[in-house]
């Protein structure tokens, strides 16, 4: 037996959420073009602005090429081959919980999100996306006393279209990017969340992004404002069923902090990453961006990728105001033929601003992580500071850690300091643990877990556990 | 200017050669025909001065036999020294020692080109550039077990172009401590290419000192080294002066089990940019590296660095450690920096690290406390942080005053 | 407390085994039984550790012939937790840093793969914490180490004092303390010591492999072993590390010499 052998059998388990839900779902014709964007907003009754800005991102789409900079090998997508609009077949959106289909309320009971009043959870209010449409949101009243707004993009267009017009596409605009600009044309629904000034927001806030059909491209968009001195902690999670053909998903994120304003968002990815072959699997190509325009703002970013085929995902801070803090929390787990290609980018403009960048990757099977990073110094952030460390695991001698870490320094009156390590798994670790009575298995997960410990211990409390089972599920197995 | 016609216009200035480069210039020119300069899409070019390229390509290549006079430091008694003319064969004017001879034309059919090539690099530009343009070889070996040193210098001639391609091959169990000086002139460019073989057992110490010094100076250097199983090379660079320099050194590890130390150091300053783009890559098992990048950008300057690991399945245990460590002295001028890990084997130890920052202010007012002026603190500070490459310098490179200039 | 009816514990016999193909044991023969305290000594390189890491199964150790029993059965196809669930315990000479692992969960998860062996059942967090209070006071360890990373930034010392804790959780049927004694202050040395011995019980034995005389002062084993070359050489009663102690090994080499002319 040697030894790596078996720590790769650890790290396959299957997919569990892997089910269909079996509904009736409406879905608009395959293809793209500008009567499909028109269709889509027809559909969600948005104000013209809406639909204008979905035209030119539309146009600008056209004009842009889909990138191919990472190296990163796929079968490229046909965008005339997907479905942009699907959604359960039921009225838009239903007034009390009582009236969502119980199909749906099943689902996602089944992915450990209860929605109905009885068994939600106490202290975190989601908003429920399944496929294109946000499907309920829980707390909405609670919240509302607080004047905190939470709900379904959809909503939030129709009912605050003058934050949506005042906000949307300005951290990341229409043309930042391939995929950004398709997200701009065709996004379907996402969360909306606005903190208004001083406000502590007084739960957490999660959004749970379920895909259910396979060959609907999934566009949610969502957006995030922290007037002046407010604070808020978001969650996302999201799964998809299993097929065996590539299902698209491209997101854009946008955060707002203003003076003395913090956002903490976390994810949780676990799309499904396609079976041991490589076959079918999530594309996960994601924008997130926050901008700290307020002195003194913070955003952190936390995540834990373990899911989808392949991940290209760079949440990003633009650090603005003076004095404003920029974070990235990341663990990225791939087996198999999984490709991750994530880190961050921390634009220092403002004065005295701080990022601080922790990554931990773990490759295992034949798949391919790699960090990308960028972090920039303009000439004005005199008193600027950036702290970051990348640390890569190899499972086995396939697996493939790749690290780019680029800086970029226009300002003597600032410090940047980089460093980064590839290791496996210490042997003498794993028999000093063995040698206790803890079998092989344990023993690995309590070692990657230790690895991956600095990020954990920046999750929310809720969701550290969570992310420590999903970690330790997927590293979990049959050990002969 | 469109750069694909410089391209032509430059290419057709070139003097055509005969001999073994004859083959090498018809690859490079159809190379630079075809595919034009580079542009700021290559990702190994984004950040170059194109400004600064052209005024490069710009110079006439033919050179004139009384343009070639210059005044060098005396040598060492135990170094054999070589300086190198454009378009006169180099090995006419010096006797070689006993243990150093030319490589015949089967060495040289056998081995041409094949270390550069090995190296893999899309689009490589800096190699077709002097594959087009350079006429001479040096071709040279060190005969097995034989231990020597040895000087090799390269001057720039004032409002010229010059090109130079070098061969050495290191056989078993020998050893070679070679100091390589570049040296600038008045709106002068020069653009190199060298290859080394080390076979096994081989310890090169390799110091390279390039200084340009001049007005408008500017210099495309890329040095190739395979190494065999336990050959152990060690190169030690300054770049400074140049007000255009791009160094390329990219060293395989052809059966691992070798060792390689790189201390590098580029100091810029006025409008200079200096990029460094190194490239390492273990084919085997156990090799070793042991890499530090040191920079120092002033004024309106610009340092680049950029380097490359490679670390693929058969190369299990390596062990490879690089940092990048910048000084920003000036508000006007840029750091870049981006190491690239790309590894593939699980039983490796691979760490880098990157650092950009100033003078640590408390040990600069360390030193302003107890009566120190601060130019002189500065400089003392400063000499600190490039002592850990200078250092490894054989002591008669001093002669060639570089740590003045630097500082 | 050595009665003739006592049963054997460990049991090793013509043991060869190797080191990255390196043959380090050629031959070791060592009986344990119940209630025995056996002190191995040799100097550096004569396969003290070695045999430490082969009985507790190290994977870069290849036993190449010979036996070892554990209560009369065969262990060398057993994985390391399954050893140590059995009750064998390795007290290790440089105690591995693992960052990020928590200590007190570390021995938790331990202690409970060990009581799950001896049908007792699983402690959870509360009661674990209760166990571990109570057996910190053997080592005279501060709490404070439980919330700290697995050996992480700890003394020569500490590592060797959390070693001795961990014995205090698993009671273990044998202990093989490597070098447990190296590196310690008097003081040190003093609390580990009492610990040993206050964790010797009638049914269980202990090894301790030893450089120096100075561990032996504080507990008193019952036979010694010298090891030179991979083997054991010679056994005697605790005199024997007195001798040891005076003459120093040069008289293993003319013990040994003499055997050769002998034969």
């Amino acid at each position: 037996m040697t030894q790596s052998n078996t720590v790769e059998e650890i790290v396959s388990q299957p997919y569990k959420y892997g089910f269909i839900t079996e509904i009736e779902t409406e879905k608009i014709p395959k293809g793209l073009n500008e009567d499909v964007i028109r269709l889509i907003s027809a559909k969600k009754n948005e104000p013209d602005f809406l639909l204008k800005f979905r035209l030119r991102a539309y146009k600008q789409w056209l004009k842009m090429k889909e990138p191919d900079w990472s190296g990163l090998t796929y079968s490229k997508v046909d965008y005339q081959d997907l479905v942009y609009y699907a959604a359960p077949k039921q009225d838009i959106k239903k007034k009390s919980l009582d009236e969502v289909d119980p199909k749906l309320l099943e689902t996602f009971e089944k992915l450990g999100i209860p929605l109905s009043e009885q068994k939600r959870l106490s202290n975190v209010a989601v908003d429920a996306v399944f496929d294109s449409v946000s499907i309920a949101t829980t707390y909405k009243e609670k919240l509302a006393e607080h004047g905190v707004i939470f709900c379904s993009i959809s909503e939030a267009i129709s009912e605050y279209p003058n934050l949506i017009e005042k906000y949307m596409g300005t951290v990341v605009p229409i043309n930042d990017n391939f995929f950004a600009a398709l997200n701009s044309a065709v996004f379907s629904d996402g969360s909306f969340v606005y903190i208004p000034k001083g406000v502590e927001c007084p739960m957490e806030l999660s959004s749970y992004f379920r895909i259910n059909s396979g060959d609907t491209g999934q566009f949610e968009r969502t957006l995030i404002i922290a007037e002046e001195a407010s604070s808020v902690s978001y969650l996302e999670g999201c799964t998809a069923p299993m097929f065996d053909t590539n299902t698209l998903h491209a997101a854009v994120v946008e955060l707002v902090a203003l003076d003395n304003a913090s956002i903490k968002y976390s994810t949780v990815q676990n799309w499904y990453a396609g079976n041991e072959e490589g076959v079918g699997g999530i594309y996960n190509f994601v924008t997130k961006r926050g901008e700290c325009r307020g002195k003194k703002s913070k955003i952190s970013w936390s995540q834990v990728e373990t899911g989808s085929a392949i991940t290209w995902k760079y949440p990003s801070c633009v650090l603005q105001g003076d004095n404003s803090i920029g974070e990235f929390y990341s663990i990225a787990l791939t087996n198999n033929c999984q490709k991750a290609d994530t880190g961050t980018k921390m634009i220092h403009i403002g004065k005295n601003t701080k990022s601080k960048i922790v990554s931990k990757g773990i490759s295992a099977g034949q798949s391919k992580n790699s960090y990308r990073g960028l972090v920039s110094i303009s000439p004005n952030a005199e008193g600027s500071r950036n702290y970051s460390q990348c640390d890569s695991m190899l499972i086995g001698d396939k697996a493939s850690a790749n690290t780019y870490p680029y800086i970029q320094s226009k300002q003597p009156q600032s410090n940047i300091e980089h460093e980064a390590s590839t290791c496996r798994i210490s042997e003498d670790q794993l028999f000093y643990l063995q040698s206790r009575g803890i079998d092989f298995e344990e023993s690995v997960s309590m070692l990657v877990s230790g690895f991956c410990s600095d990020v954990f211990n920046e999750l929310p409390m809720e969701f550290a556990s969570e992310a420590d089972k999903l970690l330790a599920l997927k590293l979990e197995g049959s050990v002969g | 200017m469109k750069s694909s016609t410089i391209s032509e216009a430059w290419l057709n200035s070139l003097p055509p050669t005969e001999g073994y480069l004859k083959n090498e210039q018809a690859i490079g020119r159809e190379f630079l025909l075809e595919k034009g300069l580079p542009s700021k899409k290559d990702e190994a070019w984004r950040l170059s001065n194109f400004n600064k390229l052209n005024s490069f390509l710009s110079l006439p290549t033919i050179i004139d036999s009384e343009d070639t006079k210059y005044i060098f430091p005396e040598k060492d008694g135990n170094r054999e020294r070589i300086i190198i003319n454009p378009h006169i064969n180099p090995i006419l004017n010096i006797n070689l020692p006993n243990g150093i001879e030319k490589l015949n034309n089967r060495e040289i059919e056998d081995n041409l080109g094949k270390i550069v090539k090995s190296t893999n690099i899309k689009n490589d530009i800096s190699v077709c550039l002097n594959q087009a343009s350079s006429s001479e070889l040096l071709a040279l070996k060190v005969r097995r077990n034989f231990d020597h040193s040895l000087e090799i210098i390269i001057p720039s001639i004032e409002g010229k172009s010059i090109a130079t391609r070098i061969f050495l091959l290191i056989e078993e169990g020998a050893k070679l401590d070679l100091l390589q000086i570049f040296t600038g002139n008045n709106n002068s460019a020069q653009n190199h290419l060298i290859e080394i073989k080390l076979e096994s057992k081989v310890e090169l110490t390799h110091g390279l000192i390039s200084l340009g010094e001049e007005k408008e100076s500017s210099s495309i250097c890329t040095l190739a080294v395979e190494q065999s199983e336990r050959s152990k090379y060690s190169l030690h660079s300054i770049h400074h002066g140049w007000d255009y320099a791009r160094f390329e050194p990219r060293i395989i590890q052809s059966q691992g089990e070798a060792s390689t130390i790189i201390k590098g150091l580029q100091v810029t300053k006025s409008k200079e940019q200096i990029a460094t783009h190194s490239l390492i890559r273990f084919e085997g098992p156990n090799g070793k590296l042991d890499q530090l990048q040191k920079a120092v950008a002033s004024e309106y300057s610009h340092c680049i660095f950029n380097g490359s690991i490679e670390v693929p399945q058969k190369a299990q245990k390596t062990e490879a450690a690089q940092l990048s460590r910048n000084l920003l002295l000036s508000k006007r001028a840029r750091i870049d920096t981006k190491p690239e890990l790309e590894i593939v084997a699980d039983d490796v130890r691979c760490t880098h690290g990157a650092t950009v920052s100033q003078l640590q202010d408390e040990e600069l007012f360390y030193l302003l406390s107890r009566g120190i002026d601060n130019k002189h603190a500065n400089s003392l500070l400063l000499k600190g942080y490039y002592d850990e490459v200078i250092s490894h310098f054989p002591k008669s490179a001093g002669k060639w005053k570089f740590i003045e200039k630097l500082i | 407390m050595i009665s003739s009816t006592s049963e054997t514990i460990l049991s090793i016999k013509d043991l060869h085994a190797s080191v990255e193909d390196q043959e380090i044991l050629h031959g070791v023969n060592l009986i344990v039984k119940e209630g025995e305290i056996h002190a191995i000594m040799g100097r550096n390189g004569s396969g003290k550790s070695t045999l430490s890491k082969v009985i507790a199964g190290h994977p870069s150790y290849k036993v190449l012939s010979g036996s070892i029993q554990f209560k009369g059965k065969d262990i060398l196809e057993l994985e390391p937790e399954e050893r140590a669930r059995i009750g064998i315990f390795l007290g290790f000479q440089y105690p591995v840093e693992i960052p990020g692992v928590s200590n007190l969960e570390f021995l938790r998860v331990a202690t409970n793969s060990r009581r799950k062996e001896l049908l007792k059942s699983e402690l959870d967090t509360f009661e674990f914490e209760d166990l571990v209070k109570e057996r910190l006071k053997i080592v005279e360890m501060n709490p404070t180490f439980l919330e700290r990373s697995v050996n992480e930034g700890f003394s020569g010392g500490e590592k060797k004092r959390n070693e001795i804790l961990q014995m205090a959780l698993l009671e273990p049927v044998i202990s093989i303390l490597d070098e447990t004694d190296s590196g310690l202050d008097i003081d040190a040395l003093r609390i580990v010591a009492s610990g040993i011995n206050r964790l010797s019980q009638p049914n269980a034995a202990t090894i301790l492999i030893t450089h120096y005389q100075r561990l032996l002062n504080e507990i008193t084993p019952d036979f010694v072993h010298i090891m030179a070359d991979g083997k054991i050489i010679k056994t005697g009663n605790k005199e024997l590390a007195i001798d040891l102690e005076k003459s120093g090994y040069d008289f293993i080499d003319t013990n040994t010499k003499e055997k050769e002319m002998a034969k």
